[in-house]
């Protein structure tokens, strides 16, 4: 049985229409008016127990309101979602117990007090057994370099500290399905490592179901070997992210600052050029010569600054539309 | 069970942590009551009886009233509508606990703590300024006065989750608790007692729920009526704790279909 199966999920918020204006205020005061925001349109996928896939798409794709509806935050405009048996939104206990879902930037945590209360408050909640919870928590303050933050009111700790906190309470009842919304979001890149890191050895370590989402290619590459691409609502793309990275993003971009204007001539021997402002470049480089081409970089160019990244997801979206044989590539 | 007793030690922690915001509160309340106390010390200087009350039971009304106050007419309401139309409900709505029972439990320990300090307060009134203060003589009152105080603690919690819950579909969320919050009190006899209103008008707030928060549990405790009397506000209360409770429950269900779990 797939851990989350869903057919045709659909949903539209209504929003009041706002018109500027005192006139238009004191008229939708007598009657509102109603627009409809199509937020998933007919969305399917299904994910087997144990799998670890990526969900991505740009900022409102509608990544966050489909984890709403699987999580039972949200009741569908229609269609049907299965998760780890249930209907996520009937709020069964039984299920609560045993998912989590982690919103980068919301806290669970009790902004006043040290974590370890929210940790405390969450056994209670789950009901977790006192050995249990004892060896959890110790293992994931080892994992996550926890402990000398677990004393200390929450609202003291680094957005870092706060999000390893978060992920750790949030995993206290070995839930077996992590549904993660942008958890590196906001963090620096050393951190971001870290928490994948753990993620990835949440999954390996007890065969959980892992749905993450992210803007950021970078989360995605390291981490799953399925994504699942959304686009204003839509499926674009189900399947390997090899087959994503070959296709779609097969250089990686350098981000380089000199401390005198180089020229583009002999720049474009490192990769092509996307942008070029004299001091300031933006390269393409083949995903398997990086290594050798920034080397290159560093020594034959006066680099002040540099920095290696995936391709933005946007692109991989555009390039998707526009080289895509079919819109949905089968999986494989 | 245990978690929301957990839930509610952690809060009386954190209220005794905001000692400033516990302060200001105390201060206000006890603003409200000497300003009471003085007026109605005021009045009796001319004559024995005021609209029926004599002085001794009329202080006792005001000083009741001051501990009824932290007992009844502390809410959450506010931190209802603040996580309905910020989306924090949503931390709750997704873990194995009741947010009727969680908000519950974080108000039952607001409320240990303002009871303790009203006490304190009362008492030292009464010794300092050395107020007459009315003791119950009959013993079906100690019995049945405690339970009427938790009905009406019952009752003032339903109501304003009722009127907070409105909030899912306001989207100036804040208003209908406002207006609530400005009339509760007065209807409740918070000030004064409502049988010194014209008749008219007390009988029509006697079809509310709100002289039984503490007008008609003050009169019981004040044994101006008989015991039979008492059982009535029992019976009452509980029929409007059915009554607001199912209210309650049908609205926030269906807000909850209407929740758009907004931010994150
Ligand atoms: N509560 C809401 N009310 C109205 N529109 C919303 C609400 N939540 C999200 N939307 C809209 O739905 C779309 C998808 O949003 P979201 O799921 O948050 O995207 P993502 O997480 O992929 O960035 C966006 O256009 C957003 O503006
Ligand atoms: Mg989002």
């Amino acid at each position: 049985m797939p851990a989350i199966e869903i057919s045709d999920l659909t949903k539209e918020f209504r929003v009041p229409e706002k018109n500027p204006g005192l006139w238009n205020a004191a008229k939708s005061l007598l009657r509102r008016r109603f627009r409809a925001i199509p937020a998933v349109t007919g969305l399917n996928f299904s994910i087997q127990e144990g799998e670890l896939v990526g969900f991505l798409g740009a900022n409102g794709a509608g990544k966050t309101t489909t984890l709403k509806m699987l999580s039972g935050l949200l009741h569908p405009s229609s269609g049907t979602a299965n998760v780890l048996g249930y209907t996520p939104w009937q709020r069964r206990t039984a299920f609560q117990k045993q998912f989590s879902l982690v919103m980068g930037h919301r806290t669970q945590l009790w902004w006043e007090l040290p974590a370890q209360e929210t940790f405390r408050l969450n056994q209670e909640i789950y009901e977790i057994p006192d050995a249990q919870y004892r060896a959890t928590v110790e293992e994931l303050v080892e994992l996550l370099e926890l402990r000398d933050c677990m004393s200390i009111p929450v609202k003291k700790l680094s957005l870092g500290q706060r999000m390893k906190a978060e992920l750790a309470v949030s995993i206290l009842h070995r839930p077996k399905l992590l549904l993660l919304d942008e958890p590196t979001l906001g963090l620096d890149v050393v951190m971001q490592k870290k928490i994948r890191q753990f993620i990835l050895e949440y999954n390996r370590r007890y065969r959980a179901t892992i749905l993450l989402t992210s803007h950021n290619m970078d989360d995605v590459v390291e981490l799953c070997p399925r994504v699942i691409l959304i686009d204003h609502g839509r499926l674009l793309y189900d399947g390997s992210l090899r087959q994503v990275v070959e296709r779609y993003a097969p250089h990686k971009v350098i981000r380089a600052d000199f401390n005198e204007a180089v020229s583009p001539v002999e720049l474009a021997r490192i990769g092509r050029i996307a942008q070029y402002q004299g001091t300031r470049a933006v390269l393409e480089v083949p995903r398997g010569e990086v290594s050798p081409r920034a080397a290159d970089l560093l020594t034959h160019f006066p680099v002040a600054d540099l920095t290696i990244e995936e391709t933005p997801i946007q692109e991989v979206v555009r390039r998707l539309f526009t080289q895509a044989p079919s819109k949905a590539a089968p999986r494989g | 069970m245990s978690k929301y007793l957990y839930v509610y030690t952690l809060s009386l922690q954190n209220v005794l942590q905001r000692r400033a915001s516990l302060l200001m509160d105390r201060v206000g309340g006890i603003a409200t009551l000497l300003a009471l106390y003085f007026f109605w010390s005021s009045i009796f200087k001319d004559s024995a009886t005021v609209a029926g009350y004599p002085k001794a039971q009329m202080l006792t009304y005001v000083l009741m009233m001051s501990l009824l106050r932290s007992l009844v007419f502390t809410g959450r309401g506010w931190e209802v509508v603040g996580e309905i139309s910020s989306g924090r409900l949503s931390n709750y709505l997704i873990r194995p606990i009741r947010y009727l029972g969680y908000c519950l439990s974080l108000d039952l320990a607001q409320k240990t703590v303002h009871c303790a300090a009203a006490v304190f307060e009362i008492s030292i009134l009464i010794l300092v300024l050395g107020a007459p203060f009315h003791i119950p003589q009959s013993p079906q009152t100690w019995v049945l006065f405690p339970i009427i105080a938790t009905f009406s603690t019952l009752l003032f919690f339903l109501l304003e989750f009722l009127v907070a819950s409105l909030a899912f579909w306001t989207s100036e969320s804040g208003g209908p608790l406002f207006c609530f919050d400005l009339l509760v009190q007065f209807l409740a006899g918070a000030f004064f007692p409502l049988d010194v209103l014209p008749r008219a008008l007390q009988a029509a707030l006697y079809m509310t729920p709100f002289p039984y928060l503490v007008f008609f549990p003050i009169d019981v405790y004040l044994e101006r009526a008989p015991t039979e009397m008492a059982l009535k506000v029992l019976a009452t209360q509980g029929a409007w704790l059915v009554v607001v409770g199912m209210a309650a429950a049908t609205v926030w269900r269906r807000g909850l279909r209407n929740y758009a779990a907004e931010g994150g």
